[in-house]
């Protein structure tokens, strides 16, 4: 039996509950009179208040009860044998609820609360033994005789927001079991009937605990608050039952309230330096775009926003991540257990969720740091169904360039900004559209000479539709583009324009059903790709620029997968899944077809093959199996087992240390192949001191097959038939990742440890495709000791101060080891790849966040963000290099912050 | 495509906060590699192999020529020719006995001690000649040197067309011999010398991508404002040369891994050894190139006038004047008389300034007279 509740979250507003109307006493005729009048007449008597549905009282007349009742006897008579229960809180409130009653706790947890044999309910009246903040009753009490597991399921929101709240953990203490709520804030549990302590927790939100008699499958539907410290930064965290719960190795959620704690580069809140805090992912360097996940190049990581990829991931040369960290509601970074939903990439999925605009009233937010200014307005535009949010940032660097007295920076320009809009209509109960888009820009030229310019642009428009309650599903159509031009006009003649450009369409259905304890995803997808290598063009009428272009590439790539959550019993859950993907690349298209007894070039083709419009030139298929099993032996320890696969199709060609504005995207085709990565991961999880300190041990090895690199000295720009530049390279990955954090109380920290090692393998046969005579060397990314720790300390409600300190060693460099003389030419001779290392890194942030008033009323709520970047101003070296000045070779050590760089950051809620 | 420069500016932006200083790594290599830099082409004349070490970073010395080794060269007739050494490392054909032909496969075998002292055979693939076409023609233009300063600055910008109409030649590799004419503004024995240099960049070019067998408008080099080759009478003798497709491909590699480097997005350097390798321990590393191609020359000559020269004897060139009979300490060996007059001597610390024959040559070259 199926009963509805609904469920009112009373906060412990009052531990009084004998207020005033509790001894209203009628003194005046109410027989037959209908319950509204009833109710309006006691309204508008005294303070109280009713609170009900119409549907219920509709015919409900009240009967006599005899003369001068106090208001709790006659309801106590009236709703007798109806299911009608009835609650009055503190302030007077009087809340109707039907089929289940509310009590408020008077009692702290009581730990002494044993387990009770499953159908053991407890008694209404017997408040003592409560608790939780809330008391609810689900099922038909006439069931309470019957045993056996039911389902409880419902959805969580944020009570302000009325947004959901994914992520959410969902656990019971004593059957140490538990579940995480989806991206719709939907959860379902599977309890033995009886009684059960259920907590709700989300990072950032208070804890609610519902004491629960539980008769019979039904649902709870939980709205919870955000904590009400003013300041952005101050949150509490409560999700390390989560980690425990879920089967998947290796998942790190961040939410903006985390985001906000971490100090900033120059004042901006980023999200991809807030990952950087994780064990396991890394970059190359300060300034480098992209990170790496797990001995993954940055290539391998595919980067979502609201579902779409995004293909730049960087402002500024990259020193700023191209996501506005005001518009993130949060994050999640899956580095092992990728679920089947996701595919394309093989290293890691950064999934960045947008957030709702504010379905209360109109709000904002504006600031400003010492590089970029930002903009947010968010509000209803029809009450309660269509909502709006509208961010903008923007540089103002270009006058910094006027400040100093030197033609050469005056006439240099680097700026970006970025645009985000977002809708969202709540049609109804069970169909909710949300569109949004996104737009960056980056600019940068230098004494007018050469121009760089790069965008994104985003649209994507998502309907999630429930069939059931148990049964959801979202269709999701997006586009995503991303360009790059290069330009000078610096040589009249010689006027050029070249450009980049990868458009890509993609079609999801997503389908989410609950059944039991198995929760099942399976779904659709489709993705078009359309790469236009390089354009190469005269700038103007005047320039003798011979027009050039690499032929387009163009493919589809479409994958189904089904996967099943399955919780086998408290202590065993399996997560088994398949995706099963598959890319054709279409013509037209003309493919060389070369000598294979020599390395390809252009004297050894040997035959082209040409293919029409539309017809297929190659094509790639195979399964990705995602299989993790979480076993439980105790409520406070986990231990887990991962296997994942994963193919990718498009590849970002990048034959430099870090990411450039000037890579590529390539499209798998005839001679790239599919990039396959299978990883094997276990992780330990176990909860210290009664969850205070939160520990985990995960290990992985992977096995990289297909990867990419470059024939000695190759630059990748403009080359029509890269195949003859690439070598086929295998690669291997394997590492151990500790992390100890505490994430509760004034002073929180984390203290993350890896060891890992990427090594890379040249499988080619011909002398110009092996690196290193074909034996394994260091990628690029290979950093072995990795140590990050992070400190928050929440010294008032209006005040933070929070410090992060990495350490790393320093990534693999190719030295110069000799110098030599050939004609009037010098030149350098350097050491196998990635033979020597750079110095090793460290660097020591620090942060403090005041807030300006502790109102929340407060027409403008200001704070302010002091922080200072690489405190110690170690000197970290970024590459090393050599120039030729004058016939002598000069070595030059980079780096990019070799001071402290203090900044401040004022912003203001309104 | 120079991403050091926007990194410079970057480092402006963050307050000077970045910083790029000197640095020699410290490597446990200490590789002395032997260094080949042959060519021999379709001209009549000697065609020189050169044989050096390679030296580790930051030293500072010429490099030292590989002496006494066994050289020679064999063709595809079966042909072998033995190459003398003129001066220490470099080693010369006879011009009576041998001259390269289009279509001839050449290979060049080296027998030379290894920096440990063994005595080791050295080998390169067997190269062929392709043919080359002339040079069309070589022209220059003006072109304004963008500064924020009000009178205008020039330099010369050389260029160069080929037309290949039979498409025999598809990469190729120029080099240039430059001479310029230059007057020292003071009235000394040695007043007019002409200076001589060679390019010392890697000009190369493919035509295997385009329609036409064309090559226009190619850049041979840019001459700046800041040297004094534009003040009188300037020429360049260009040379092409059709390269061999692997030798395209190794001077490109070159060229990628030293240009443009000190940004952020530099490329992954990389040892690049050419066509030449050890027959003995095919894991000693050999670098260098022996280049086969035919040549083609052709010259310029430049005379012309160039707004904002910027090479100034007499703000370069410091002078002091002193009275006669007086002894001048250093006088030949840290200073040098400009003008001598019965009064006073005109003396100047640069020899260069006294003397032009320091920089240059007074030998009027023969075809100075060309247009």
């Amino acid at each position: 039996m199926r009963s509805i509740i609904l469920i009112l979250i009373i906060f412990l507003i009052s531990l009084c509950s004998l207020s005033a109307q509790d001894n209203l006493i009628i003194k005046w005729n109410y027989q037959d009179l209908s319950f509204k009048d009833f109710a309006s007449k006691v309204e508008s008597e005294s303070p109280a208040r009713f609170f009900y549905r119409d549907e219920w009282i509709n015919d409900l007349k009240l009967g006599f009860y005899g003369e001068n009742i106090p208001l709790s006897k006659l309801l106590d008579n009236l709703f007798a044998g109806l299911s009608l229960y009835y609650f009055i809180d503190g302030t007077g409130d009087i809340v109707i609820t039907k089929d289940f009653v509310v009590k408020i706790s008077e009692e702290q947890a009581m730990d002494s609360l044993k387990l009770v044999p499953p159908t053991v309910y407890y008694d209404v009246q017997d408040e003592k033994k409560l608790s939780g903040n809330l008391f609810l009753e689900i099922g038909n009490p006439a069931e309470k005789n019957r045993t056996g597991n039911v389902v409880v399921s419902g959805y969580i929101t944020d009570k302000d927001t009325k947004e959901p709240v994914s992520g959410a953990t969902v656990y019971v203490r004593k059957l140490s079991t538990g579940t995480s709520s989806n991206a719709y804030g939907f959860y379902s549990l599977t309890l033995p009937r009886g009684i059960h302590l259920v907590q709700f927790s989300f990072v950032g939100m208070n804890e609610i605990k519902v004491d629960l008699n539980l008769y019979g499958t039904g649902e709870m539907n939980i709205e919870m608050k955000s904590t009400l410290i003013p300041l952005k930064e101050a949150v509490v965290s409560a999700e390390r039952n989560a980690t425990l719960q879920r089967p998947e190795v290796g998942m790190e959620k961040m939410n903006v309230a985390t985001l906000r704690l971490t100090p900033t580069n120059m004042g901006e809140a980023d999200i991809v330096n807030s990952f950087l805090m994780v064990p396991g992912v890394q970059t190359v360097g300060e300034g480098a775009s992209g990170f790496n996940v797990r001995g993954g190049s940055a290539g391998q990581n595919l980067i979502l926003l609201n579902g779409a990829p995004l293909y730049n991931t960087s402002h500024f040369f990259g020193f700023f991540s191209a996501v506005n960290a005001d518009i993130i509601k949060d994050a999640t970074l899956y580095k092992g257990g990728i679920p089947s939903r996701f595919g394309g990439r093989t290293s890691s999925v950064l999934d960045i969720a947008a957030r709702d605009g504010s379905r209360k009233e109109f709000a904002g937010n504006a600031g400003i740091s010492p590089v970029t200014t930002h903009l947010t307005i968010e509000g209803p535009l029809l009450k309660d169904t269509l909502f709006y949010l509208l961010a903008a940032r923007t540089t103002y660097s270009n006058w910094i360039f006027k400040v100093f007295d030197n033609a050469y920076l005056n006439n240099s320009k680097a700026a970006f900004y970025d645009l985000n809009g977002e809708i969202t209509y709540d049609i109804n109960k069970n169909n909710k559209i949300d569109l949004s888009s996104y737009y960056s820009h980056d600019a940068f030229s230098f004494n007018s000479d050469t121009t760089y310019k790069y965008s994104n642009n985003i649209v994507a428009l998502r309907w999630r539709h429930f069939f059931t309650s148990r049964f959801f599903s979202v269709f999701s159509v997006n586009n995503s583009h991303y360009n790059y031009d290069i330009s000078s006009e610096s040589i009249i003649t010689e006027a050029f324009i070249m450009s980049h450009t990868i458009n890509s369409t993609g079609l999801k259905a997503d389908f989410n059903l609950f059944k039991g304890r198995h929760e099942i995803n399976f779904g659709v997808d489709a993705v078009r790709y359309a790469v236009s290598p390089g354009d190469y063009m005269p700038a103007s009428d005047s320039s003798l620029v011979i027009p050039n272009s690499i032929q387009k590439e163009k493919a589809l790539e479409t994958s189904v997968y089904i996967e099943d959550r399955f919780t086998l019993n408290d202590h065993v859950s399996i997560n088994a899944g398949i995706r099963f993907p598959s890319f054709f690349t279409f013509g037209p298209r003309s493919v060389y077809i070369y000598d294979p007894s020599y390395s390809k070039g252009i004297s050894t083709i040997i035959d082209t093959v040409y293919y029409g419009s539309g017809e297929i030139c190659k094509a790639y298929a195979g399964p990705e199996y995602r299989i993790s099993l979480n076993l439980r032996p105790s409520g406070t320890s986990s231990f887990k087992l991962n296997y994942n696969r994963t193919r990718q199709y498009l590849h970002l060609l990048s034959n430099t240390a870090s990411i450039s504005p000037t890579d590529i995207y390539k499209l798998s085709d005839s001679y790239l192949k599919p990039q396959i990565c299978d990883q094997y991961a276990v992780g330990f999880y176990q909860l210290l001191f009664n969850g205070g300190l939160e520990t985990s041990v995960e290990l992985y090895y992977k096995s990289l097959k297909n990867m990419i690199d470059f024939k000695g000295g190759t630059r990748i720009i403009m080359e029509e038939n890269i195949e003859q530049y690439l070598i086929d390279a295998t690669g291997k990955a394997y590492g151990i990742e500790f992390l100890i954090k505490r994430d509760e109380g004034r002073l929180r920290w984390s203290l993350g440890y890896s060891f890992s090692r990427t090594f890379l393998k040249s499988t080619g046969t011909f002398s110009d495709e092996i690196i290193n005579d074909g034996e394994w060397f260091p990628a690029n990314y290979d950093k072995p000791n990795d140590l990050s720790v992070a400190f928050n300390y929440l010294a008032t409600r209006r005040l933070s101060f929070s410090a992060n300190y990495v350490y790393s060693t320093g990534r693999p460099i190719t030295y110069p080891i000799a110098s030599y003389q050939m004609g009037n030419m010098n030149l350098l001779h350097y050491s196998d790849r990635n033979k020597y290392r750079i110095p090793d890194y460290m660097r020591l942030d620090i942060g403090l966040s005041i807030s300006g008033s502790l109102k929340s009323k407060k027409i403008a709520n200001p704070y302010w963000t002091f922080s200072v970047y690489n405190l110690l101003g170690r000197d970290n070296v970024y590459s090393v290099y050599f120039t030729n000045e004058d016939n002598v070779i000069r070595g030059y050590q980079l780096s990019v912050f070799a001071n402290a760089i203090p900044s401040v950051t004022f912003s203001f809620d309104f | 495509m120079n991403l050091r420069k926007y990194f410079i500016i970057l480092l402006y932006i963050i307050a000077s906060a970045g910083c790029i200083t000197q640095f020699i790594p410290e490597t446990e290599e200490t590789q002395s590699l032997l260094v080949v830099e042959g060519l021999i082409t379709d001209q009549p004349g000697e065609n020189t192999v050169r044989l050096s070490r390679s030296q580790p970073i930051g030293s500072y010395t010429d490099p030292e020529p590989v002496k006494g080794c066994k050289v020679t060269i064999e063709d595809d007739g079966g042909n072998i020719y033995i190459l003398h050494e003129g001066e220490p490392g470099t080693y010369l054909t006879d011009p009576a006995i041998f001259q390269g032909a289009v279509g001839r496969k050449y290979t060049l075998h080296i027998e030379a001690r290894n920096a440990s002292g063994k005595l080791s055979s050295y080998r390169s693939f067997s190269m062929e000649m392709n043919p080359v076409p002339p040079i069309d023609s070589i022209y220059y233009e003006k072109q304004l040197i963008n500064n924020d300063d009000d009178s205008p600055q020039e330099g010369c910008q050389v260029y160069l067309n080929t037309i290949d109409p039979e498409g025999l030649c598809k990469y190729y590799r120029w080099d240039f011999d430059e001479t310029w004419e230059f007057k020292l503004p003071y009235d000394v024995d040695n007043q007019i010398c002409w200076a001589s240099d060679k390019s010392d960049a890697i000009n190369i070019k493919s035509t295997s991508a385009l329609t036409e067998n064309v090559i226009y408008r190619h850049p041979v080099n840019f001459i700046t404002n800041e040297t004094d080759r534009l003040n009188i009478k300037y020429s360049m003798l260009i040379n092409q040369y059709s390269i061999s497709e692997d030798e395209f491909g190794y001077w490109k590699r070159i060229q990628n891994i030293s240009d443009d480097v000190g940004g952020l997005y530099d490329i992954i350097p990389a040892s690049i050894t050419g066509n030449v390798y050890c027959t003995d321990d095919p894991n000693e590393t050999v670098l260098g190139y022996f280049s086969v191609s035919a040549k083609s020359s052709k010259r310029i000559m430049i005379a012309d006038s160039f707004a904002g020269l910027r090479h100034d004897f007499n703000a370069y060139c410091g002078t002091d004047t002193v009275p006669s009979g007086i002894q001048i300490p250093g006088l030949g060996t840290s200073l040098w008389i400009i003008i001598e007059y019965d009064a006073y001597r005109v003396l100047t610390r640069y020899r260069e300034c006294a003397d032009c024959s320091y920089r240059g040559s007074t030998m009027r070259p023969d075809y100075w007279d060309e247009k």
